[in-house]
């Protein structure tokens, strides 16, 4: 750990001032609420000296090197301090607002505890000198920020929140890849490192730093609230409490385009395709979301909204910043004044939202019309930032807005001059001013509601609230409001030094020529937003969006379709269902394939049919011998009856009987064989021949016939 | 420190788990004797690894040159030191869980033994003695799988057993492979293979290395001899806790990585279509467990089929074969241990407590329980891997392995997407729980009469310190890093 301690007491203090709240809390509602507003004041304290410590020494660093394995590394230049105190700011004035607001609501213990957390995470992120600080803190804010979302922990809210959670988580993790590729191909993620180490390897590595800046472009770009990433702000910006709101509005994108900015300058430095890139993103983003603003018929809504397309105006200005090159001052200022009025503008109009919501415990229009009619203060702040927001001159958005305008003219005008086709940027000069003008219609359109109309049966009612904000609230509303107002109507002397600190940061220079914020140059834009403004309003919100309800009375219609919204039409299909589906399809098949118990089956089938062949072989061997060589005889044993006498005889008569069988004897034919009866006849002969010859007397006749034949040759011969 | 020392931690325990069942002790007697031996070895074995014996201890000669011996390593030590580090503290929990189970004498009797088998595997010199040890690694933990008694305990733990064997068996004609090839089977970092010897029977020596990845890798549950893993989630959790997210499964990780760096060697292997076989196994085991655990709905098996995809994590780094590679496997095989073994101590903390199992019973548990669900929060997140917790750092390695590898072999950039992919899983499974708990939207048991609390100090105890160590380990691992790089590249 070395540097300057004065940044890392910026960071470890919230930390450590999270759990001593929540410790106290856990005793004392009362000291608690306290405690956390001494802590977001004491915390702006210290972010004062970090300052002061930077106006006397210059940029100020802070290493710690051991932290999460890669290092912390901290730094102070201008920008940083700027969105350091912006960020302190905020949390101080929303922490002052809370205590009112929150008077009624369960659960504080846990949200304050995370309200300072995310503190400490998004001043981390402002201060982060390399991209690996900056993931870090990034995560903690992301993850702590979810806990605000949900807090009603309504099902709007937990739907919200399931959204921005897995936007968050996805966009993280997309992101630590971004990370990876970078620091595989760059080598460092520092980002002060970044340029000259990205473009010694440009050539060969080309495509995985594309790869690399497209992966964090997704991961900034979603907390930011970028097309087509934008699908979280318009829902959970709405359901979170109010002071939660402002900062998720104000401060927790810009954390985003924190991250975008800081992929163009020092990445993708002066790069027309990243450029391109960035600008139709941000062109698309910005007139979505003053698109949907002017629909929405919902207070926090409509803000939301208007923050995604105030946003998209940022990232317009981003993209002018890389198209323009190094002439690109313009641009740069008018990013970094815009992210700055942004921040304050929304500020104070979701606390102005919450006023609303914590006296009426509504945000629909229909109901919360009327509340501010006689409420001069709350009106006076809201219409400043209204004004603001509108880019009216006088007020501080017509001087951001005129230098983003300025820029895309004189890249017009470039192109123009270089020849080469600048009808695009014509389009997108015309998109940005009819975005402008839809901005003071919506504005208009919130602003008529509920300040100047009447509610047509509560009126009575609300004007009888007299005592709808306490001191404290007051002073959290009116001082961002008084130096809105300053800003404003003092350009020179306030924004152009805000410009001068930040812009070395996106590496801009002193312009060319001094911009004359009043020129009747820079007025024409501005008053031809205001014209299609009063347009806007007076042709379409009056005469489209607004109608009788069955009472006759006027009320603002949702003409949105709910089925039009691409988080229930696309994300959540594809991502949820689709997605899951398919890849649980495939490994719940490998789980019940059961690969190996199949495997093993299959295996013993095999094993015991070759056991059962080895087990056989002898025999099959031995019958195999048996069969050829060793074969038995194999001829029948025909029992012969007969001699061969009787036998042909029989058989002759056998066939002459056939014959006669089948011709005179057919009725009656003779069954019986005459080889047997031959046979028969011929066995009994013999037997009788053996009888006779085995007898005496025929041993005696032998003798007497021998006798007899002696006696004759003697008589003859 | 003479080298002789280094019995007494292998053996302690198996001696005194053994005898225990003898003494006939009361509950309360028998937990303390027990608790002291596992802290005796637990101390023994620490003093081992301080005072490192140079020497190994020959217990006894096998036949020809092969011994039962002793000796510790780098590699070696980290995996002591796992272990004397978690058994007391999951000892401790045990004494608390199991209080009203049965037959418990005879649970203790094995799971201290364990301790002692599982010392063995870290501390053995050569592939013979690890081998050994193995084997009897599965006979004396089948009983603590069986342990339930249940028709489905005694099936798993049939399946378990048939699993390990079947593996061992694998793992075998290795170890004939090395003594054939290498002559010797001792441990040596960069492998013992001699290659004259080798010749022309390249590829067989590579076939026989997938066969024992493989037969190790069956206790480290690697796709697709992972189907025992989930189904022993039926043992009581100190078990699945401790023995299925660490003790057991590590040491088939562990084995892989004795056999892939001191035995074969990676430069056989490196760049080889083994070398692809093998890295592709990994990627498909933790394809297939994080996509699996989302599907799980039964809380215990969900870190079950975690495990799977985890245990993978560590093989995927092993498989990169890189010094770089194994420090990011090591660095996982710590970490992981303590956030598995932590968030199953947290399920089986909500079993004991309120008896429920399911994830979507636990629907507003955590303000009933918030000690338990704030450490599974804690765990939870350093699964995922988000920075400042423990597992971020070893899944950066992991990555920053890969990128290396990705320059010569473009494959390894698959390793990138495939972490990345189960990431998301790991966060939707992980968070999902923690979400149901916290913030329920409907029908919470939160606001419900049920009599449900933290449990006591002794479940709360360990869970406590593994949240400390996840913590420390996330913001500090430089470290514990120093001593894995210097095991990794065979200096320590």
């Amino acid at each position: 750990m070395n540097g300057d301690f004065e940044l890392f007491h910026v960071i470890w203090f919230p930390f450590m001032a999270a759990f001593l709240c929540y410790l106290t809390g856990m005793r004392h509602k009362m000291i608690r609420d306290r405690v956390l507003q001494l802590s977001v004041i004491l915390e702006m304290g210290l972010m004062v000296l970090a300052a002061g410590a930077y106006f006397r020494t210059g940029e100020l660093e802070f290493i710690w090197e051991d932290f999460c394995m890669q290092g912390l590394y901290l730094k102070l230049d201008g920008f940083r301090l700027l969105y350091g105190c912006i960020a302190a700011l905020m949390w101080m004035m929303t922490g002052i607002f809370s205590r009112e607001y929150f008077a009624h609501y369960r659960n504080r213990n846990r949200y304050y505890f995370f309200y300072l957390l995310t503190l400490g995470a998004t001043v981390g992120v402002f201060l982060s000198g390399d991209l690996y600080t900056t993931f870090v803190f990034f995560e903690i804010m992301s993850l702590a920020s979810y806990v605000w979302v949900i807090h009603d922990e309504k099902p709007a809210a937990m739907k919200a929140g399931e959204i921005y959670l897995a936007i968050a988580v996805i966009g993280g993790l997309v992101m630590l890849m971004g990370l990876f590729l970078l620091y595989d191909a760059a080598g460092t993620l520092r980002m002060s490192e970044l340029h000259d180490a990205v473009e010694a390897v440009m050539q060969e590595k080309g495509m995985q730093i594309y790869a690399a800046g497209l992966c964090m472009l997704f991961g900034f770009g979603a907390k930011a609230g970028m097309f087509p990433l934008h699908v979280w702000l318009p829902k959970a910006h709405p359901v979170a409490p109010a002071p939660a709101s402002a900062l998720l509005s104000g401060i927790l994108t810009k954390t985003g385009v924190f991250g975008v900015l800081v992929i163009s300058a020092e990445i993708f430095r002066y790069d027309p395709q990243w450029g391109r890139l960035i600008l139709y993103l941000g062109t698309i983003t910005m007139f979505g979301g003053a698109f949907l603003a002017v629909f929405s018929i919902d207070l926090k809504r409509t803000l939301a909204c208007s923050s995604m397309s105030q946003i998209g105006f940022i990232l317009v200005g981003a993209g002018m910043m890389e198209l323009l090159g190094a002439e690109n001052a313009l641009a740069v200022r008018g990013t970094i004044l815009h992210m700055v009025n942004h921040s304050m503008i929304k500020l104070i109009l979701f606390m102005a939202a919450g006023v609303v919501y914590r006296n009426l415990h509504a945000l629909d229009l229909n109901e919360i019309r009327g509340f501010g009619y006689q409420k001069p203060l709350l009106k006076a702040i809201f219409l400043t930032g209204a004004l603001s927001i509108g880019g009216i001159p006088g007020f501080s958005g017509y001087v951001s807005k005129t230098l983003l305008h300025e820029s895309i003219v004189e890249y017009a005008s470039e192109l123009a001059a270089h020849g080469e086709p600048s009808l695009w940027i014509r389009g997108i000069e015309w998109v940005f001013l009819l975005t402008g003008g839809m901005t003071i219609a919506y504005m208009t359109k919130l602003f008529a509601a509920v300040f100047l109309e009447k509610h047509p049966d509560r009126q009575q009612e609300y004007d009888a609230k007299t005592a709808y904000m306490n001191q404290e609230s007051i002073f959290a509303l009116l001082t961002p409001a008084v130096l809105l107002v300053l800003m404003g109507f003092l350009p020179y002397l306030t924004m152009n030094r805000i410009a001068d600190l930040a812009q070395g940061f996106l590496h801009g220079e002193m312009p060319a020529h001094a911009v004359h914020y009043f020129s009747l140059a820079s007025l024409k834009g501005a008053v031809i937003s205001m014209t299609i403004g009063v347009l806007v309003y007076f042709g379409m919100i009056r005469r489209y969006l607004m109608g009788k309800d069955e009472k006759g009375r006027t009320c603002y219609l949702n003409v949105w379709p709910g089925w039009l919204d691409l988080e229930d039409l696309v994300y959540r299909p594809v991502f949820a269902k689709a997605a899951a589906a398919f890849a649980g399809y495939f490994c719940g098949l490998a789980d019940r394939l059961y690969l190996v118990r199949n495997l093993l089956k299959g295996a013993l089938e095999v094993s015991a049919f070759l056991s059962r062949i080895c087990d056989y072989l002898m025999d099959t061997v031995l019958v195999l011998f048996r069969s050829t060589t060793h074969k038995s005889r194999t001829e029948r044993h025909v029992y012969l009856i007969g001699s061969v006498f009787s036998r042909t005889l029989g058989k002759i008569l056998d066939q002459i009987v056939r014959v006669i069988n089948h011709t005179i004897r057919r009725k009656n034919p003779i069954e019986r064989s005459f080889v047997v009866t031959f046979a028969e006849w011929e066995e009994m002969i013999n037997r009788t021949n053996r009888l006779i010859g085995a007898s005496l007397s025929f041993g005696l006749m032998l003798a007497a016939i021998g006798l007899a034949l002696t006696l004759v040759y003697l008589l003859w011969w | 420190m003479s080298s002789v020392y280094l019995v007494l931690p292998v053996v302690l325990p198996i001696l005194g788990g053994a005898v225990m069942p003898l003494l006939h002790l009361p509950e309360k007697q028998r937990n303390a004797f027990l608790e002291i031996l596992i802290l005796a070895t637990s101390v023994l074995a620490a003093l081992c690894v301080l005072r490192r014996p140079k020497e190994g201890f020959i217990l006894f000669h096998l036949t020809g040159n092969l011994d039962f011996a002793l000796r510790l390593d780098g590699l070696g030590s980290v995996f002591v030191c796992l272990i004397a580090f978690l058994w007391p503290l999951a000892t401790l929990y045990a004494f608390e869980y199991m209080r009203h189970e049965e037959r418990t004498t005879s649970f203790f009797s094995f799971y201290t033994m364990t301790c002692g088998v599982t010392m063995g595997i870290a501390m053995a010199e050569n592939l013979v003695t690890m081998y050994l040890f193995y084997e009897l690694l599965t006979l004396v933990s089948v009983y603590l799988v069986m342990h339930p008694m249940t028709k489905k305990a005694l099936h798993a733990s049939r399946v378990y057993l048939y699993y390990s064997i079947g593996g061992a068996a694998f793992a075998f004609v290795a170890l004939v492979f090395v003594i054939i090839f290498g002559g010797t089977t001792d441990f040596v970092m960069g492998g013992v293979l001699d290659m004259s010897r080798v010749g022309d029977n390249i590829t067989i020596v590579q076939i026989v290395y997938l066969l024992a990845f493989w037969g190790f890798g069956v206790k480290a549950a690697v796709f697709p001899f992972q189907g025992w893993l989930p189904q022993a989630s039926v043992a009581p959790t100190p078990v699945t806790a401790l023995l299925h997210a660490v003790a057991v499964v590590k040491s088939g990780a562990f084995a892989v990585m004795r056999l892939t760096y001191y035995c074969f060697g990676t430069e056989l292997i490196r760049g080889t279509w083994v070398h692809f076989v093998v890295m592709s196994i990994a990627m498909l085991s933790i394809l297939y467990g994080s996509t699996m655990a989302v599907k799980e709905t039964h809380f215990k098996r969900r870190l079950a089929f975690s495990t799977v995809s985890n245990l993978s994590y560590i093989l995927l780094g092993v498989t990169m074969m890189s010094p770089q590679g194994l420090l990011a496997g090591m660095a996982h095989l710590v970490f992981h241990a303590f956030m598995k073994i932590g968030a199953f101590f947290c399920a089986g903390a909500v079993l004991h407590q309120s008896g429920k199992t399911y994830v979507d019973e636990l629907n507003g548990l955590a303000k009933k329980m918030p000690f338990v669900f704030t450490t599974f929060v804690v765990f939870g997140l350093s699964l995922i891997g988000i920075p400042v917790f423990a597992g971020f750092i070893s899944k950066w390695n992991i990555a920053a392995a890969a990128m290396e590898l990705g320059t010569d072999y473009p494959f390894a950039y698959g390793a990138v997407a495939v972490l990345l992919y189960s990431a998301l899983m790991t966060a939707v499974y992980v968070l999902t729980v923690a979400v149901r708990a916290w913030f329920p939207d409907q029908g919470s048991v939160g606001e419900s009469k049920e009599d449900i609390t933290d449990p006591n100090w002794e479940m709360k105890l360990p869970l406590g310190i593994f949240t400390a160590a996840v913590l420390i380990w996330g913001l500090g691992s430089e470290p514990l890093m120093q001593i894995l790089r210097a095991v990794a590249h065979g200096v320590f």
